[in-house]
């Protein structure tokens, strides 16, 4: 992460700096600048991928906020992107199942539940791998390659046995047992390169002064890595948020589903489909996600280009 | 004597290892059992929940039940067999390929294209960058019903835009080749961020000034991206590729709620043809063997992951 951060002063840095010395940003983008046509031509060229990137991202979820805002019947009589007179009778609907209460409910637990028990195991991992030289350090390797050998479709089958073995099928905690063991390789690859970064003095004098390790983990290490913390807690979250193949086999009654699971039955139950209540559920589930996302979008954006993606 | 000789030698040796590596365990207050007392939980996690499943696949796919819930037969490489001749099995492999070379060609394409737009974008429109990722944050069932409205047959946008454009609606989910179609638009949009993203990232590690020297040179904007951009963001552009393949053979959710692997069958790929021999047909061992299919796939695609990652020192970066 510092790592990223370093490269994107480099680009502000250049960019600055180039066009204190040669004029005009865009002369950068072509040769054609140079005549007032190329430059049209030019800022042409550029606008329409972007505005083709703004379509394609934004008009997915304006279509389906208006089939939202808008009444049964409407959704086939007025198939415009305006609803003639939006109403929130939808949003009143899906908040009234209990499906969804629950989903909802379940979700924001095992979300959290995720989020904090995989910062609990890969924390002193991490410490290990990054501050001690045992033999177990070889592992992590393979944790960096694990999550990307084995995806949750592999896992589908496995878990469900185990889970029926153990008895532990049906619970909220068995979903972020899974969920957290899925994201735990990559918290701690993440973190190890965190902590290394963090200057072994510091915990020396520490060390001097009398710190126990647990004081230096809690007062040195910890503050120091937040934002990998944070980029781990987003990540788990995200995943017990979203996932579906393990929801689906590892919850049998209703009251344990997660939010995806819910949505995806949704769809089939109601005889006659009701798009409003389903674009609502649809909004309803993407839309707290968002909320947080604008707050800390820098450490997604950190964590998708350190490759931890999943 | 030689007992004596013995613990000298390992002493020896111990000692010889320490010194190699300096500054390890210089910290006091642990004993030796704490980076692994440390390390136990996470190592167990990983243990039961990755790398047990998977042991638990390879030896469940030689096995088969009469009944479900019966004994196991040792069958060998069998139920290997009897999947490369079930026609229905080869038919979810090409669906597989179909769908996975899909979802690259326009994935890449996109991810290209909107990659080298956003580096053009400056100052206020930064913000550009932040509302490309917004997919990534949405469940891949999110992004299937999102789909299904906005292809509806009756009054979906899509088709009133194709209206409007001069050609008639289209039946997308009952057409085998809209549907597939249709599962590949929705499987890109999902993942479209992770390639935009590491394109962008790419293209700002640039030296611009290779680009200011090929402009001196007076190579336009097309060639300049061609011959310079592209070739010097190759690691990036691989390393999506694998990205969006490994997505895009491991999905579930996307297809089973778009298309369920509809219709007649045209987007039963290899995730949907799992899922039902599992929980439907309750073939765990056939399945099973479906899963070593799909988990060897995607050991070639670590494979290519490795081996990109150390040639370009992608780690370093």
């Amino acid at each position: 992460m510092a790592t990223n951060t370093r490269h994107n002063t480099r680009a502000t840095d250049t960019r600055v700096a180039r066009d204190g010395a040669s004029g005009p940003p865009d002369r950068r983008i072509g040769g054609l600048a140079a005549s007032p046509l190329g430059r049209g031509v030019r800022r042409v060229l550029l606008w329409i991928p972007l505005i083709i990137l703004v379509l394609w991202t934004v008009m997915p979820f304006l279509i389906t906020m208006s089939i939202s805002l808008k009444a049964r019947g409407e959704v086939f009589a007025d198939p415009g992107l305006l609803p003639d007179s939006p109403r929130l009778d939808a949003y009143r609907e899906v908040i009234a199942r209990p499906g969804f209460r629950g989903a909802f409910l379940n979700s924001v637990l095992v979300g959290f539940g995720t989020a904090a028990l995989t910062i609990a195991i890969s924390v002193p991992a991490a410490y290990a791998f990054a501050r001690f030289g045992f033999r177990g350090r070889h592992l992590l390797l393979l944790f960096t390659l694990l999550p990307r050998l084995v995806p949750s479709l592999g896992l589908m089958i496995p878990l469900y046995q185990i889970a029926v073995t153990a008895g532990m099928l049906d619970k909220r905690l068995t979903l972020v047992i899974v969920y957290s063991g899925m994201l735990v390789p990559l918290a701690v690859w993440l973190l190890v390169g965190f902590i290394q970064q963090i200057p072994r003095e510091l915990e020396e004098a520490a060390n001097v002064d009398g710190a126990s390790m647990f004081k230096r983990i809690r007062y040195i290490v910890l503050p120091l890595a937040l934002p990998a913390l944070i980029t781990i807690g987003v990540l788990a979250f995200r995943e017990a948020w979203n996932e579906f193949t393990l929801v689906l086999v590892l919850t049998t009654t209703p009251g344990k589903r997660t939010l995806p699971y819910e949505l995806y039955l949704m769809q089939g139950i109601q005889g006659i489909q009701n798009y409003p209540a389903e674009a609502a559920f649809t909004i309803l589930t993407i839309v707290p996600f968002i909320l947080i996302y604008t707050r800390i979008e820098k450490y997604i954006v950190a964590g998708i280009t350190t490759g931890s993606v999943k | 004597m030689t007992t004596r000789r013995a613990t000298e030698r390992r002493r020896r040796r111990r000692a010889k290892r320490a010194a190699s590596r300096p500054d390890r365990g210089s910290l006091v207050g642990h004993s030796k059992a704490t980076p692994y007392v440390l390390s136990a939980p996470a190592i167990l996690a990983v243990s039961v929940l990755l790398a047990f499943p998977v042991v638990y696949a390879v030896w469940g796919s030689l096995y088969d039940t009469e009944f479900i819930g019966g004994p196991g037969r040792f069958v060998g490489f069998q139920q290997y067999v009897d999947l490369f001749q079930d026609p229905k099995f080869l038919w979810s492999m090409s669906r597989t390929f179909v769908f996975v070379f899909g979802v690259l060609i326009l994935g890449m394409t996109l991810g290209l294209v909107f990659g080298f737009a956003l580096h053009q974008v400056t100052g206020g429109m930064r913000f550009l960058r932040g509302v490309t990722i917004v997919p990534y944050l949405v469940s891949g069932i999110a992004t299937a019903v999102i789909f299904r409205l906005i292809l509806n047959q009756n009054f979906g946008q899509v088709n009133r835009f194709l209206e409007f454009l001069g050609i008639p609606a289209q039946a997308w989910f009952s057409d085998p080749n809209l549907a597939m179609l249709a599962s590949i638009l929705a499987q890109v949009w999902a993942d479209l961020p992770l390639a935009v993203l590491l394109i962008l990232g790419g293209l700002q590690l640039m030296d611009p000034q290779l680009l200011d020297a090929a402009e001196v040179d007076g190579a336009t904007g097309w060639k300049r991206a061609w011959r310079i951009s592209i070739p010097l963001i190759t690691p990036q552009i691989s390393l999506s590729t694998i990205l969006l393949s490994y997505q895009a053979l491991t999905s579930l959710g996307v297809i089973i709620a778009l298309t369920g692997g509809g219709p007649v069958d045209a987007t039963r790929t290899l995730t949907i043809a799992l899922y039902e021999t599992a929980f439907v047909d309750l073939e765990t061992n056939e399945a099973l063997a479906i899963v070593v299919v799909i988990l060897l796939f995607n050991a070639l695609l670590t494979l290519g992951y490795v081996g990109l990652s150390r040639r370009y020192n992608l780690d370093e970066q």
